[in-house]
């Protein structure tokens, strides 16, 4: 058996060490555009913020897929796909065939679609490569503007604050940071501590132009504003990489279609990761990517798995600031309980979401403690009891609901 | 026990749990890893752990 994986990012390089790991005798390839080995995406902020050298952000050693019996092609594009032959197309040249096929593509990031956005000093982060030229870039010093106050853009905003630029200005088209993860209370207790990080905040902007001579100056808004900017920062989501799937007549929605088995509308073709839509979600993170690659190599490796979906949690990776959200925390329909806990002047928020008893979301800001313990039981909807309560206060023994 | 924590993808080590499915049994601190293992979420060394409390 031959697998070919397209992508090297965390679900293709998991899906083949998995694999490996259950079953020594397969072929295994990985093709990837990036010319670099593999990196969990994550440490390009590390990079950026100055805290890891370029040397240190891969994750195996060098010698890794050698050892591993994993061939490994890289700065190679598959420029089409032959899903009867499960076959692909590299550099518009050669075809490669194997028994099965991965796609994990990954995404690009969501560009808006407003002038301006291929000037010079206009950036977005997703590689290794990104990641280097803004870093060039902001060299000299510029004001420098993000789009999206997203889990990303926050992160990249602290990085670059680091990196000891003076002006860095968030802005959000909501009117709140991180809308996804956060509410209403939470994201303003996280804004005044970046605030008091010296990082700088615009909400419910719409960018309608990034202008300039050559050069990126100013970004213009909807409302007729404007700010000065010698680079932009785009971090405003990410796009499913559907061309090569489309193309192949896989079905997509915005992302590509996968069952349960994670295995797209052509059999022995899977998906994992960014790139694909599992009931309808695109998750877009590390762990579901992660959970995905682990089903699909299982399924590779003929020990058939079903993916039941990922329970979103997230922490922000900022310095000095803990944050962990986890499921649904703004809930929606009858049947909810909110329990929260606000204390502005430790900047401390905690909320938790019960549906029918059960815990189906949290908020921990303001603190470490708990937020692994509150993370878990979101994800196994545990019921609480007499300890809801409870369990929002700060010394909280986790150990007590062990024998509810 | 200590819970360890990936710099790079989030995944915490938690020694009660261990890692069956690199055959760390549960009870196994992180101090007691081999050298060699890897976050079975992303691959990194266990330098790219931090201690959480």
């Amino acid at each position: 058996m031959k697998a070919i994986i397209l992508g090297n990012g965390v679900a293709g390089a998991m899906t083949a060490k998995t694999l490996r790991e259950l079953d020594s005798s397969t072929e295994i390839m990985i093709i990837s555009q990036e010319k670099y080995p593999y990196y969990p995406r994550p440490n390009l902020i590390d990079f950026l913020a100055g805290d890891l050298p370029l040397n240190r952000i891969f994750a195996f050693p060098a010698d890794w897929a050698e050892k591993q019996k994993i061939e490994v092609r890289l700065g190679q594009e598959v420029t089409a796909l032959d899903p009867a032959r499960k076959a692909v197309e590299v550099d518009r040249t050669g075809w490669v065939q194997g028994d099965k096929i991965v796609l994990a593509t990954g995404a690009s990031p969501l560009l808006p679609g407003i002038p301006g956005i291929e000037r010079k000093g206009a950036f977005s982060l997703r590689t290794l490569d990104d990641a280097v030229s803004l870093l060039e870039f902001l060299a000299g010093g510029p004001e420098v503007v993000i789009l999206g106050g997203g889990l990303l853009g926050l992160e990249i905003a602290r990085a670059i604050l680091k990196r000891g630029l003076k002006q860095v200005t968030v802005v959000e088209y909501f009117n709140r940071l991180l809308p996804r993860q956060l509410d209403e209370i939470g994201a303003r207790l996280l804004q005044s501590q970046l605030e008091k990080m010296g990082l700088r905040f615009l909400l419910g902007k719409e960018a309608v132009e990034i202008s300039g001579k050559e050069t990126v100056s100013q970004v213009r808004f909807k409302d007729g504003s404007f700010l000065s900017a010698g680079a932009v920062v785009i971090a405003s989501g990410i796009k499913p990489r559907l061309e090569l799937a489309s193309k192949a007549g896989l079905a997509a929605n915005r992302g590509v279609l996968v069952d349960d088995y994670l295995q797209t509308s052509q059999p022995g073709i899977y998906a994992a990761g960014d790139v694909s839509e599992h009931r309808g979600r695109i998750y877009g993170l590390i762990p579901a990517a992660f959970d995905q690659a682990r089903v699909v190599a299982y399924n590779l490796a003929g020990q058939e798995k079903k993916y039941e979906g990922t329970v979103p949690a997230n922490t922000l990776k900022v310095a000095g600031i803990f944050l962990t959200s986890a499921g649904q925390i703004l809930p929606e329909g009858e049947g909810f309980e909110v329990l929260s806990r606000l204390d502005e002047e430790q900047g401390l928020y905690k909320k938790l979401v019960l549906k029918d008893g059960q815990l189906v979301g949290a908020i921990w800001l303001g603190s470490k403690k708990g937020s692994v313990e509150i993370t878990r039981l979101v994800q196994a909807r545990k019921n609480p009891g007499p300890y809801k309560s409870d369990l929002l206060t700060d010394d909280f023994d986790f150990s007590r609901l062990n024998n509810l | 026990m200590e819970k360890w924590e990936c710099t790079a993808c989030g995944y915490i080590y938690d020694p009660d749990v261990g890692d069956p499915e690199h055959d760390i049994p549960p009870g196994t601190p992180f101090e007691s890893l081999p050298d060699d293992w890897t976050c079975p979420q992303c691959g990194v060394g266990k330098e790219f752990f931090q201690k959480i409390d």
